[in-house]
């Protein structure tokens, strides 16, 4: 059979294409009145997506929250989702892909890479990214760019706010080391800790910290026990650790045979919640962790209740962490500032989010109008082996510590100041 | 005897078309859409790069992406540091920059090894060059370096205002078929028939006086080249240069795109790139399936058209000619 080219079939052609043009950007002439569609562009695969995970379930109840009070003025949420690979490069093609699909108000960053290469992308795209757990202190000081929010901690509320919180508990401490992933993230925490430990341990002792150099080790390795015998070598009695997700898991499960959390007296874990101690139970070394929220530490609130309950019911499993609120926190910002400003037109929305004051399940938040940092609460919880819990573990205690007291000033454009922590 | 002038001509029209086919996406999809479509070309020149070593001149190379990030890297470094730099001095540090990486580690691996052997090499090399940028600041460690603008060039008659995503992916697809055609001359012009010949049998074409080492580097060369020329080009689009893009993964790619498309066909890859393309694009809210979908097609190319999309359809056709011309005959011997 012959197929044949002529001028009628191109004219056809032409014709029919000139039919389907109009429907082929159908998502956007209905971007206004239809359901409102936000881009997830978190890790749904390789190590992180335990982490992902915990985004997208965040998400998708605090959309079924919203859907089941009515939605935003009458208009339901939709989500779609797209896997980051917490690789800046996969992050960027999705982002893109997603804003040419109509959804330019996106969430879900949890790299702090990525969330950096968002604020130029969305710029130029025309859209908007509220991050869930991204911890790099220059995404609202000398990288800030108004297209890109942050409504969980800043990496001062949560790693000052423990470094105030064990030194005043334990000011006997003052020889520190930290176990440090060699990227944006580990390197802000380290920087903040330090700055930090030097400036109270001071104040409340009048002797001096030792601090050790950090020993730096590299993300997605699957072999710490070089990394972990430096450790051993230094003259220590407190750990800081900001290693995070997957990677976490590995290097505590290869601390044991070293017996380095054992010899130390205190470790504090900038950000894993329960992510260690769900892996390792009853191994789980005595240790406090960041938590973006722990819903014992709010009880009584209808948001966190909600999020905690339909967690557990969708999942089986009873250990939420923050990640799952953050992103539950960035579908509230979304809504009310939907609600605020009655479209979802990327700048409309941004001058909406910012100083939005909004409730969620830590309680109110407020987004600082300067560098669309939300000022929260910063919670952190010491969790210990425990033979008597049937998940090995259990915590024994926790504190909420007031967002207003743990901040850091805004400073748009300028480098974090560390002599305000 | 093949009639060159005819075949030049069929493969102009090849890349003619392709240009005429990609120039349609911003006008029909989009901007996601024509953002990939952007990628896939890019992707197809890398593609084709990789096969003019493999197919042309016997070499299996597992490091292409040490090319295609060493590009990427020197695009973004000239773009953000030096931005006084006009952006085609740009693109040829980028293109200098993976010859210079081909060229050393080629002058070392050809002399050394050969075959599996050349290939694990050249597969360390590139781990080699990743890790160098994340240990380096000033390739922004594992972080990258991100907002690379866009560029505006000076003509001297006019300014070509590239600025805007589709503006650049127009540029993106004209660099890209221009990339291609010359890699298609080169190939049929003397010099890579002679490439082409030493793979065929190094022994017999060094005896007729060649340099199999001279011209093996060479096309080493031309091959690194061009993939970090597809960097370059890339990395104002994206607008970030990440380690991950001279990860050994990045180096996968091209093969699979060869072996999708076909080897020993020198279009093969570029329909490899465009049908990886098709199913990320397909598999984007599958999460995890779209490697699965991809090692399954594989498997089954390999396994059941060994010669990948491009050499079944030469197959088919053959087939079909050759039942047709047996048909004619009989036809014509049946009359009287």
């Amino acid at each position: 059979m012959a197929y044949k080219i002529n001028r009628r079939a191109v004219v056809k052609g032409m014709g029919a294409t000139g039919l389907a043009m109009p429907f082929l950007n159908a998502a956007t002439a209905s971007a206004q009145s239809g359901p409102i569609t936000l881009g997830v562009v978190t890790p749904l695969s390789g190590p992180a997506q335990l982490i992902g995970n915990f985004v997208r379930h965040g998400a998708e109840i605090g959309a079924d929250y919203i859907n089941a009070n009515g939605g935003v003025d009458g208009r339901e949420i939709q989500l779609e989702f797209r896997d980051s690979k917490v690789n800046p490069n996969d992050a960027s093609v999705a982002a893109r892909e997603l804003i040419g699909a109509g959804a330019n108000l996106q969430l879900g960053t949890i790299s702090s890479a990525v969330a950096l290469a968002m604020g130029p992308l969305l710029e130029s795209e025309g859209g908007v990214v509220i991050t869930s757990g991204a911890g790099t202190d220059k995404l609202n000081h000398e990288n800030y760019n108004p297209h890109v929010f942050r409504v969980g901690d800043s990496p001062v509320s949560r790693n000052a706010g423990l470094v105030r919180h064990i030194a005043n508990s334990r000011p006997d401490i003052r020889k520190w080391a930290g176990i440090i992933p060699d990227h944006e993230y580990g390197r802000t925490t380290w920087k903040i800790f330090e700055a930090t430990m030097r400036k109270v341990i001071p104040e409340l002792t009048g002797e001096e910290a030792e601090i050790a150099e950090p020993v730096l080790v590299p993300y997605g390795s699957g072999d710490y026990r070089n990394y972990i015998s430096q450790a051993m070598r230094l003259d220590v009695e407190g750990i800081y650790t900001s290693v995070y997700g997957g990677d976490a898991v590995t290097l505590y499960q290869q601390s044991q045979p070293f017996g380095l959390f054992e010899k130390t007296d205190v470790l504090l874990d900038s950000a894993n919640e329960f992510l260690v101690a769900t892996a390792m139970r009853e191994q789980t070394p005595a240790h406090w962790s960041g938590f973006h929220w722990y819903y014992e530490a709010n009880k009584g609130n209808p948001l966190s209740d909600d999020l905690y309950s339909s967690y557990v019911e969708r999942t089986g499993d009873q250990y939420p962490m923050g990640w799952a609120a953050e992103a539950h926190a960035a579908i509230m910002a979304y809504a009310k500032a939907i609600e605020k400003t009655g479209n979802t037109d990327t700048m409309d929305v941004i001058a909406a989010l910012k100083g939005l004051s909004f409730d969620s399940a830590t309680g109110m938040r407020h987004i600082r109008e300067e560098d669309n940092q939300a000022v929260k609460n910063a919670e952190l919880a010491f969790i210990e082996p425990s033979s008597s819990e049937d998940s090995g573990f259990a915590v024994t205690d926790y504190v909420s510590l007031d967002g207003e007291t743990v901040v850091e000033p805004a400073r748009p454009g300028k480098t974090l100041d560390l002599s305000t922590l | 005897m093949i009639d060159y002038r005819a075949r030049f001509r069929s493969n102009l029209l090849i890349a003619s078309c392709g240009l005429a086919v990609f120039a349609v996406v911003p006008l029909v999809a989009n901007s996601g859409l024509m953002f990939l479509a952007g990628l896939v070309a890019i992707n197809v020149v890398f593609g084709l790069s990789w096969n003019l070593l493999f197919s042309g001149a016997g070499l299996l190379s597992f490091g292409h992406a040490m090319f295609f990030g060493g590009g990427a890297y020197a695009m973004a470094v000239v773009s953000l540091r030096l931005p006084e730099l006009p952006f085609l001095v740009g693109l040829a540090v980028g293109a200098g920059c993976g010859a210079l990486i081909a060229l050393i580690f080629g002058f070392i691996a050809l002399r050394r090894a050969s075959g599996v052997y050349f290939a694990v090499l050249t597969l360390a090399f590139s781990e080699l060059v990743h890790i160098l940028i994340t240990k380096t600041t000033f390739l922004g460690r594992n972080d990258g370096l991100v907002g690379v603008p866009r560029p505006e060039i000076d003509l001297g008659l006019f300014r070509l205002d590239l600025t805007s995503a589709t503006a650049y992916y127009y540029f993106i697809i004209v660099a890209m078929a221009a990339a291609a055609f010359a890699l298609w001359c080169f190939q049929n012009s003397p010099a890579g028939r002679l490439i082409q010949a030493i793979k065929q049998d190094s022994v017999r074409t060094a005896f007729l006086g060649t340099s199999v080492f001279a011209w093996q580097l060479t096309a080493f060369v031309l091959s690194g080249a061009i993939a970090a020329f597809c960097g370059a080009v890339m990395v104002p689009f994206t607008q970030i240069a990440s380690p991950e893009i001279a990860y050994w993964t990045v180096s996968t790619q091209p093969i699979l795109f060869t072996l999708l498309g076909g080897a020993g066909n020198f279009w093969g890859p570029a329909v490899g790139a465009i049908l990886f393309g098709a199913i990320d694009y397909g598999t984007r809210a599958m999460h995890g399936l779209s490697e699965i979908t991809v090692g399954t097609l594989l498997l089954v190319v390999v396994l059941v058209i060994p010669g990948g999309l491009l050499g079944f359809v030469r197959h088919r056709r053959k087939k079909t000619r050759g039942t047709a011309k047996a048909s004619t005959a009989e036809d014509t011997g049946a009359r009287p």
